[in-house]
């Protein structure tokens, strides 16, 4: 919840009439949710009422999809103690596109696969942290960033670019610059990655080894399995390019073939475990090693 | 704070340069020697905040390389900074122990992050919080030029160093 108390502000009046970023940190759904803003025109009391509002979403989507919680809506649906026409609408909207993402990547991400009954906790994230974001957007904050535990989604202008616009450029900057987290390499980023917060935004989800080690689990066998050391996912939709990272993560490189090429806007990077990188024709990166 | 704003800079570190892929899969230039690997399983996430907290910051309009200072020299007695105020943040449990963040901010801004507190189960933790520490202090540092703007992939421990730091922030009116 955001706590008035300790928003911490350092706004300095200068000349250049200085661009206030605020950054928010929420511990929600088991991880930690960093939303970054530029207000933009909103004034303090409106942007505190947004973050209030864009937390409350998150937590929101946590209280009925946790399956940690015993008690949530999703755990009682997942025990066949709750029918779905019963639960709440969301659940129903989520599991609409776990279906159509199963569908998209041929079945390598398959909620339904998953041990203890249908699991859509590889997509829900995503989901919640695009819903907070739009709230934002709503809110009227000239640019913002909700990022859950590395999975991410933006919109609008980046922080750094004092109001948008660069002399003598037209485009305004909407031009965020996120860094993948290098596999194995703790020192340094794989790759910057770039992508556009103009229109619906985008988004960013990676998935892979990591700190966890293997958790994914392969959905044909039901064991763990992890075929890249890491997969990334840029596209419109985060509860989409989520699931598509999971999906590649688990199943490498074959499902870069899956339908899901086909729905256009999403693109890939993945990390070999021999260190050996792939990407789509989409994909912007700038290289640390150049 | 840390994923966003302050977790930014890298790319202050490094010298970064457009590459957009051709063709239908282009292979890049590898990432480099692979790892340890594997690893193992983790136990369930540990979110343990109390609630969450906010900053605030102008964005920077100097270089942050001139000012973060390349070794670990506490000045908490020096005369010459302006403002000198130190404070160590919630000791946060996460997946493999605690750890909790000291941070010295001076001028309005911060010139050390320390650990002074981590507590891990296993070596095998330990030796993943010495690989990842480092990285999450060197990005703090240089967080002060917003050269990214987010990070994908995050971590266990990057998410108790993120909250930890806040706190310690907090505590040290950072601003």
């Amino acid at each position: 919840m955001v706590d008035e108390g300790n928003e911490i502000d350092t706004s300095r009046s200068t000349p250049a009439a200085p661009e206030t970023v605020t950054t928010h940190v929420e511990p929600v759904m088991g991880t930690v949710a960093t939303i970054t803003v530029v207000a933009g025109d909103l004034d303090r009391v409106g942007l505190q009422a947004a973050l209030a509002r864009g937390c409350e979403e998150l937590h929101r989507a946590d209280s009925i999809f946790s399956t940690w919680n015993v008690d949530s809506p999703m755990s009682r649906v997942r025990r066949g103690e709750l029918d779905l026409a019963d639960a709440p609408e969301v659940i129903r909207e989520v599991l609409e596109l776990c279906d159509q993402a199963r569908t998209a990547s041929a079945g390598w991400f398959d909620p339904w696969a998953m041990p203890g009954g249908v699991d859509p906790t590889g997509l829900v994230k995503g989901w919640a942290v695009e819903r907070a974001r739009d709230v934002l957007v709503r809110a009227g904050v000239a640019g913002v960033m909700v990022n859950a535990g590395g999975d991410l989604a933006v919109s609008g202008t980046a922080p750094g670019h004092r109001g948008g616009h660069m002399p003598g450029c037209r485009q305004p900057h909407s031009r965020w610059r996120i860094g993948i987290t290098h596999p194995w390499k703790s020192d340094s980023l794989a790759r910057v990655i770039e992508v556009d917060g103009s229109g619906p935004g985008s988004a960013v989800a990676t998935s892979g080894t990591y700190e966890r080690g293997p958790h994914l689990l392969d959905p044909w066998s039901g064991r763990p399995r992890c075929s890249l050391a890491s997969a990334t996912v840029v596209g419109p939709s985060l509860a989409m390019a989520d699931a598509f990272a999971t999906a590649l993560a688990v199943g490498g490189d074959r499902v870069l073939v899956a339908p899901w090429r086909s729905l256009g806007g999403y693109e890939a990077y993945l990390i070999r475990p021999d260190g050996s990188e792939l990407a789509t024709p989409g994909v912007v990166t700038w290289s640390p090693e150049e | 704070m840390v994923l966003g704003a302050t977790l930014a800079g890298l790319a202050g570190v490094f010298a970064f340069h457009t590459h957009t892929a051709n063709g239908v899969l282009a292979p890049l230039p590898a990432a480099g020697t692979p790892g340890p690997g594997g690893g193992r399983s983790a136990g369930a996430a540990g979110g343990s905040g109390k609630g969450g907290s906010s900053s605030s910051t102008t964005s920077p309009t100097t270089s942050p390389t001139s000012s973060v200072p390349k070794s670990s020299v506490p000045s908490s007695s020096t005369t010459t900074a302006p403002t000198n105020t130190s404070a160590t943040g919630t000791a946060i449990q996460y997946g493999y122990g605690v750890l909790a963040v000291r941070v010295t901010v001076s001028g309005g801004r911060i010139t050390q992050v320390t650990v002074p507190e981590l507590r891990t189960a296993e070596s095998y933790s330990q030796t993943l919080a010495n690989q990842v520490i480092p990285m999450l202090r060197s990005e703090v540092l240089s967080a002060q030029s917003a050269r990214i703007n987010g990070i994908a992939g995050a971590t266990y421990t990057a998410e108790a160093f993120a909250q930890s730091l806040q706190a310690a922030l907090n505590k040290a009116h950072f601003g």
